[in-house]
């Protein structure tokens, strides 16, 4: 069980790196529950046969299910998501049933009493033999602003 | 005729809740547990901080292109991006109204070239009084034909 850090404003310094924290490995009854708690019933997420018609070898996660990860991992980091103030992701690549998401990030500013947060979730596992993935790479890139308790 | 702004409401059910911060593994017990919360300075229970994309329960992708008419080809279409913007997180008990609309329609240059179109939705949820609670930005890629 993750907890909630205590860092506070005064602790935090540009540069400084946040503690790793790993999701996973991602089943498929993960995909189906985040389906039906978001309300994404895009087959290509949920039917492998569907998802080989589109040209995937089988199904994938729905991007928004790592990119929650990510936003439960960088609420931790600072005491909790009561803390956020703006939370964006970019997809760069696909998530599959298997992989570990892996979320790592640092400090990037300090404005005032907002910190901006620079972070990456990787997908990591061996993914399907047929696209011959890298064992590790970067699945999402974001950042943040987050207001730490002084 | 596509209209240019869809108003609708999304509940925030302590039940979905407590739902979708279990797909999203968290286990802060703000997300459950109200004393806990309370303990910590907040009404009740609150929402994670994506839990606004459960706004598919309330309007799915048919109605919204059916309403919002991007007229996006889907079989060719990713998720590219998505930003919150947020004044607080949601309470349990409350029902939020969201306005959703298209924020940007543009025509990029694709890296494989070919044109790649990049429509913007943006939800701007607020609460009973008035006031913003979170804003929403989800961003889709259609690619080029192949």
């Amino acid at each position: 069980m993750s907890v909630p850090s205590d860092l506070r404003l005064g602790d935090v310094f540009s540069g400084m790196d946040l503690a790793e924290v790993v999701f996973g490995p991602l089943e498929r009854a993960d995909i189906v529950r985040y389906a039906g708690a978001a309300g994404d019933f895009n087959p290509i997420h949920l039917d492998d046969a569907y998802a080989r018609g589109a040209g995937a070898p089988t199904a994938f996660a729905m991007g928004m299910l790592p990119a929650g990860y990510l936003a439960h991992a960088v609420s931790d980091w600072f005491g909790g998501p009561q803390h956020l103030r703006r939370f964006r992701v970019r997809f760069l690549t696909r998530v599959w049933p298997g992989d570990e998401i892996v979320c790592s990030g640092r400090v990037d500013e300090i404005e005032g009493r907002l910190v901006r947060v620079r972070f990456e979730a990787d997908r990591r596992g061996p993914g399907p033999r047929e696209l011959e993935l890298p064992e590790r790479e970067p699945a999402i890139s974001g950042d943040a602003d987050v207001e730490p308790p002084a | 005729m596509a209209e240019a702004v869809i108003v609708f409401e999304l509940p925030v059910e302590r039940g979905k809740v407590r739902e979708f911060a279990l797909a999203v593994a968290e286990d802060n017990p703000i997300h459950y547990d109200a004393d806990e919360a309370r303990r910590r300075g907040l009404p009740d229970i609150v929402a994670p901080p994506t839990f606004t994309v459960t706004q598919m329960w309330q309007v799915p992708r048919e109605e919204r292109e059916r309403r919002l008419g991007a007229n996006l080809a889907y079989e060719r279409v990713l998720h590219g991006e998505q930003e919150f913007f947020y004044r607080r997180l949601p309470v349990a008990g409350e029902v939020l109204t969201g306005r959703m609309r298209i924020a940007s329609d543009v025509t990029k240059r694709g890296r494989r070239g070919g044109a790649m179109r990049v429509v913007t939705y943006e939800s701007v949820f607020s609460d009973a009084s008035g006031d913003e609670v979170v804003r929403a930005l989800y961003t889709l890629m259609e690619l080029p034909p192949s």
